[in-house]
């Protein structure tokens, strides 16, 4: 017994240790880096740096590419280089959202370089990313920082003259939005639910149920968050909220709002897809599966 | 790190030391306690419960819980517990049903579960299933949706004991995904301290202390929320 024990604590502290560990045992126990309240406030000193984005979409219908948990690592991420290259290769006018998990551990930072080109990221991108777990575990949220700027922020859309939606993204990163955070999508919501917007869509890592045994390794937020979130979503009227984390496809309505949980665009995982949505008066979504490699 | 571990094994704590399952004992009993509670979403708050426990006969008890809460939350919790004396300890089932009325966000969250324990002097063991059905209280004839089910959640209960049960005091450390009034989802696992003191032949002060983080099995937890609570039980 005592053999195994030993055993099992040192095969703990080698997966922890190794320089593309994905078990960070200590942040079990405690916060891992900057707590979310504080990524809150760095995230809108960047935004208030940088002002407010609207995209012109020049036309009333777009489409929005969105994919969630590639997980990338130094050996593989076909199915985001794959992603990239469908959204490229969009000639209508698009946005992509990646929901969190882009990478899958420490030191894979490099390796989104050559995938997302962020390093040359600017305001006018419209390639949009909410932080994910594995993007801050291991105390990465600088390393993350560096590359996206900000993990809670809002732009909308317009077609030149009118505006059409608003897009709010949350940094649920770790499970909990914080109290301040909390605060400021309460007063965005309350002031921006009167600007006559065509709907409002939420974007997060975490998805707020947990509604079958897929998300057995998957946490949510505390239950007195999950039920001031969809009342605070319901009473403002958002259309929907996409998330990940799961790494499997789920649907659901509560409060009027559309929960979508997107597969993972991980390499190793099989059936794995990405989200299109064709957005104009309504929205229409179609799912895709990745190629075999 | 280190000051962030303490403060989660000292201020851990779930409340349930008030209200044991009645290995070891057979009278009916009535607790009365008041709360201080904070969590970064409802922040301060404070709340009143009332339990009472009813152990029918040797084999069957039933236990009926109440809190009102200035947070605006109003729980019930019913318990019908089966007990078998064995050799050592005693097996018990746990069939609860937990009704929260949130009207501060209009909902209704209702709990339902099945499991299986054994406690002995030092240690209680829970393991079960759980479903779960939120509510919304808005309805009308064109919505569709009102209600979300979580059908499966995995529910898990190890209290240890410094006391043997029937000691006149007693002090319990406890890991639990439910406490008296909520079953949390099956990684957001609370962490408790508890304990009581037979003041007088029929009376019991009873002491405890539960901390909430969230984030645990995200890898990067962080505090959420915590609970204190005194009050008294009359033993009849």
């Amino acid at each position: 017994m005592k053999k195994h024990l030993f055993y099992i604590a040192i095969t703990c502290g080698l997966m922890a240790c190794s320089e593309d560990s994905t078990l960070d045992m200590a942040g079990m126990f405690s916060p891992n880096g900057e707590t979310v309240n504080t990524r809150f406030e760095q995230s809108m000193a960047y935004n208030d740096s940088v002002g407010e984005i609207h995209l012109n979409m020049g036309s009333d219908t777009y489409t929005i590419y969105v994919c969630s948990d590639s997980h990338i690592t130094r050996k593989t991420h076909k199915n985001l280089d794959y992603f990239i290259d469908q959204y490229n290769a969009a000639v209508e006018p698009k946005i992509a959202l990646h929901l969190g998990d882009l990478i899958d551990a420490q030191n894979n930072y490099p390796c989104a370089d050559s995938v997302l080109n962020v390093g040359g990221r600017s305001i006018n991108d419209t390639l949009f990313i909410t932080p994910g777990n594995h993007d801050i575990y291991f105390k990465q949220w600088q390393i993350y920082r560096s590359y996206f700027k900000t993990s809670c922020y809002w732009f909308d859309t317009n077609n030149g003259s009118k505006k059409l939606d608003l897009y709010i993204c949350l940094d649920s990163a770790e499970g909990s939005l914080g109290t301040k955070q909390m605060k400021w999508l309460k007063d965005l919501l309350e002031a921006k639910s009167k600007e006559g917007y065509r709907r409002i869509i939420v974007m997060t890592h975490t998805h707020l149920w947990k509604l079958d045994g897929s998300q057995g390794h998957t946490s949510n937020m505390a239950l007195e968050e999950t039920y001031e979130i969809t009342s605070l979503l319901g009473k403002y009227h958002v259309e929907c909220v996409w998330s990940g984390h799961q790494h499997a496809r789920q649907s659901v309505h509560f409060k009027g709002v559309h929960y979508i949980v997107l597969n993972a665009t991980k390499d190793e995982e099989q059936g794995q897809s990405y989200m299109t949505v064709q957005v104009g008066e309504d929205l229409t979504y179609q799912f895709h599966p990745y190629p075999s490699h | 790190m280190r000051k962030f571990l303490l403060i989660l094994v000292l201020a851990a704590g779930v409340p349930l030391m008030a209200a044991n399952p009645g290995f070891g004992h057979r009278e009916y009993r009535l607790t009365v306690m008041g709360e201080y509670s904070y969590n970064n979403t409802w922040g301060h708050h404070g709340n009143l419960d009332i339990q009472a426990l009813m152990p029918f006969n040797p084999y069957f008890e039933m236990e009926a819980k109440a809190q009102l809460s200035t947070a605006s939350v109003y729980s019930l919790a019913l318990q019908f517990r089966p007990k078998f004396t064995m050799p050592v300890g005693e097996l018990f089932i746990e069939t609860d049903v937990y009704v929260r009325a949130i009207a501060r966000n209009q909902m209704t969250d209702y709990t339902a579960c099945l499991g299986l324990g054994y406690r002995m002097d030092y240690v209680s063991v829970n393991l079960g299933l759980f479903t779960r059905v939120m509510s919304d209280w808005q309805r009308s004839w064109y919505t569709d949706e009102t209600f979300v089910v979580e059908p499966f959640n995995l529910l898990y209960r190890l209290e240890v004991f410094c006391r043997p049960q029937n000691n006149p005091w007693n002090l319990s450390f406890l890991f639990s995904n439910v406490d008296d009034y909520q079953m949390e989802r099956m990684w957001q696992p609370l962490f408790g301290i508890g304990a009581y003191v037979d003041v007088a032949d029929h009376w019991r002060i009873n002491l405890s202390a539960q901390c909430k983080p969230t984030g645990m099995f995200h890898l990067d937890a962080t505090f959420y929320g915590a609970t204190f609570r005194a009050g008294f039980t009359y033993l009849f």
